[in-house]
């Protein structure tokens, strides 16, 4: 029984599964390093990210148990849990049991946990599709600015999204949290690290539209149905901080 | 008037409309274009009311020339009149959609000079949007019953979902509240938006390049309250319309009142619960299977405050329960109270992987506050009452909820009940399921206050 310290990426969370695996330790913890704390007791490998691994790891999930099952486990990951590594591993060596029956398994813990972890995933990146809020700024032809803090890391899953519907704009959707972007040019969206300082100025019209939409938010309420517990339990207030009609 | 003073007068008088969807398109992006349709819909924000705001849903004019009792844009009423431009209003559609504000446009409209003056002005509207703004959002569009059907279909070809509103359940009610409007004048547009939806529907299978004709479908909205009708009128109407008119959805709006006319009720509050009940069996209909008949009938034609349409329907028909767990198909299992497409769809799953006990249907997320009551599983019964409808009744009544009957003789109402109803729905399918949608209130003790007793008059037994 030992702890395994990947580097936080996704391929060194399944190489880590490889070696583990290949050492037979059942009882193996899987752990990103950065959110490793160290006790007394486990003995600590530290696995070197190897893509040849990672990807025969993914290929087995492919053919030994489902294309499904990967899904679950690539969109769990993005939740950064603490114990993802250790769950994925329970999960899978569940999964080369079972085969490609895992996924029905739905009362099983290990099973269960993956399924809660991707749903919490999914949940979010379909929320932020209505809650992510672009302003526009005077820099780059008025690039459009969207920051946010998201609970999971999924600003690579909303670039699509954006990029389809907003193709004819430039825009930057920025994780502050993380310190991650994507970034569009009108042809293409990639994942930066941005970390700003400081915001560049409004474009000059910006505030005028901001002050319509609060405008028309308060408008649109009916004053006889109010019920703040059901609004804030729609849109939580974590999110609020950066929501155009909320600030 | 500056534009922030109109989108205030405007948007007040639209926020009547309950229609709230932005789903059932997906539009394609144009090149050079903006904006896509996104199938499942997507809610931006939430008003203060709880209710969620996905498109802009405004009205073109308020300056209209009826005088529905009902309404609040009347033209009776003394309020202020104001009318947006083609202009203006895909300016600030565009503007709010590139910032991700809103899923696209819910254009309606009073009836500003006629009716044909007013679908003019609102197809120039959207013409703008799709031709010169090449805007690819999503648009619902309100038809005006008497436009001439001309312009109702040419406005159908730009547009993603068309809506005319019935408002009032039954034609004695036209009568008596919107003298101007009748029955024909507003199923006549109906049905000619629905053969053109057939029409364009059947020719895509041949033809490489078809139209599209307001692809998310048409729907309708109800006001519940206003007049005397019953539930079972009101239902057997929905039915009707999903059957005939192939609805995609009826809403219903609670009854706010907006005016003294002595043809109006006086209500203390707006009939919630009475609509909350009519969106739990519209989804009866919709997605459960259910026919308005065996929801309610002549001798019972309102719905019963204190448990919800499905629980009364299994109340009445224990002979078909309890139905064992891992043998019901999907439809039985649609039909046992406190099971939604979400959990039978989870019991349809894991049961193939093992036949599954109490415990396990726990596990996988079933409620079994009410469901425990009429299944069995691996044969043994897990309620904790006899089988007998009585019995039953009254372990499945609902909590007392903060309910003030119309002409009660308590002033308004300090509390009003809200519901998710409006919200919940627009995500996709995977993780909001209808059951949400019923269990809304959170378990409380029960007590029965004397005021509830006095009026429903039967909770113990």
């Amino acid at each position: 029984m030992a702890d395994y310290l990947f580097d936080g990426s996704f391929e060194g969370m399944l190489t880590a599964i490889y070696l583990a695996t290949h050492n037979r330790d059942k009882n193996a913890m899987i752990f990103a390093s950065d959110r490793y704390q160290e006790n007394l007791f486990s003995e600590i490998i530290r696995v070197e990210t190897d893509s040849e691994a990672a990807d025969k790891v993914c290929q087995a999930i492919k053919s030994k148990i489902s294309r499904e099952a990967l899904e679950h486990i690539m969109f769990a990951f993005l939740t950064e849990d603490m114990t993802i590594g250790t769950l994925v591993y329970h999960y899978l060596n569940f999964g080369w049991q079972v085969k490609n029956k895992l996924d029905m398994y739905l009362d099983d813990p290990r099973v269960k946990s993956m399924h809660t972890l991707s749903r919490r995933v999914k949940f979010e990146k379909h929320r932020m599709l209505g809650l992510l809020r672009f302003r526009r700024l005077s820099i780059h032809e008025g690039v459009y600015y969207a920051p946010y803090e998201p609970d999971n890391n999924i600003t690579q899953l909303l670039a699509p999204h954006f990029a389809r519907r907003l193709a004819d704009q430039n825009w930057i959707i920025h994780d502050v949290k993380r310190s991650v972007a994507a970034c569009y040019n009108k042809k293409d969206w990639m994942i930066t690290d941005l970390n700003l300082t400081q915001v560049p100025p409004l474009e000059k019209d910006e505030v005028l539209y901001q002050n319509l939409w609060k405008r028309y938010h308060q408008s649109i309420c009916i004053k006889e149905r109010e019920n703040s517990r059901l609004q804030r339990q729609m849109m939580p207030a974590r999110y609020w901080k950066y929501l155009t009609e909320k600030m | 008037m500056d534009l922030a003073e109109k989108i205030s007068i405007l948007a007040d008088s639209a926020k009547y409309d309950v229609s709230c969807s932005s789903s059932g398109s997906s539009r394609k992006n144009t090149p050079g274009g903006v904006g896509n349709g996104h199938v499942s819909g997507i809610c931006h924000s939430w008003s203060g009311d709880g209710r969620c705001i996905s498109l802009l849903k405004i009205l073109f004019s308020n300056d209209c020339i009826y005088n529905c009792a009902y309404c609040v844009n009347r033209r009776s009423n003394d309020i202020p009149r104001a009318s947006f431009t083609p202009e203006e209003l895909s300016d600030l559609t565009i503007g709010f959609y590139r910032r991700n504000y809103i899923e696209g446009l819910f254009l309606s409209s009073a009836v500003l000079k006629s009716p044909d003056y007013t679908m003019e002005l609102m197809l120039k509207t959207v013409q703008k949007l799709r031709l010169e703004d090449k805007f690819n959002g999503y648009i619902h569009l309100k038809a005006i019953p008497g436009a001439d059907l001309k312009l109702i279909e040419e406005a159908g070809q730009y547009v993603d979902r068309m809506s005319v509103n019935i408002e009032l359940p039954s034609d004695q009610g036209l009568k008596l509240l919107a003298p101007q409007k009748d029955k024909k004048s507003i199923l006549k547009p109906m049905g000619h938006i629905k053969s053109q939806i057939t029409d364009a529907r059947e020719n895509k299978t041949y033809r490489k390049k078809s139209r599209l004709f307001v692809p998310a479908g048409q729907t309708t909205q109800l006001i519940v309250g206003a007049t005397p009708d019953h539930d079972l009128s009101i239902l057997r109407l929905s039915e009707g319309l999903y059957k005939i008119y192939q609805l995609k959805r009826v809403y219903y709006s609670a009854y706010v009142p907006v005016a003294q006319h002595p043809n109006l009720p006086v209500l203390a509050a707006p009939p919630l619960l009475r609509e909350h009940r009519l969106y739990q069996a519209d989804w009866l209909l919709r997605y459960y299977g259910f026919s308005a008949g065996e929801l309610l009938d002549s001798r019972q034609p309102n719905f019963d405050p204190d448990l919800d349409p499905k629980c009364c329907w299994a109340l009445r028909n224990l002979q078909l329960f309890p139905v064992e767990i891992n043998k019901a198909d999907y439809e039985m299992l649609l039909r046992v109270p406190g099971i939604g497409v979400e959990s039978a769809r989870r019991i349809m799953i894991a049961r193939r992987a093992h036949s599954l006990n109490f415990d396990s249907l726990k596990k996988i997320g079933v409620v079994l506050k009410r469901a425990r009551y009429f299944i069995t599983c691996r044969g043994k019964f897990y309620g904790d009452a006899a089988f007998k409808e009585t019995a039953l009744r009254e372990k499945l009544s609902e909590p007392v909820r903060p309910y003030q009957p119309a002409g009660s003789s308590k002033p308004t109402a300090p509390h009003i009940e809200q519901l998710t109803i409006f919200s919940a729905w627009q995500g996709d399918v995977s993780f909001s399921t209808p059951e949400r949608n019923t269990s809304l209130v959170p378990v409380q003790e029960k007590h029965v206050s004397p005021a509830k007793e006095g009026f429903h008059g039967r909770l113990s037994f």
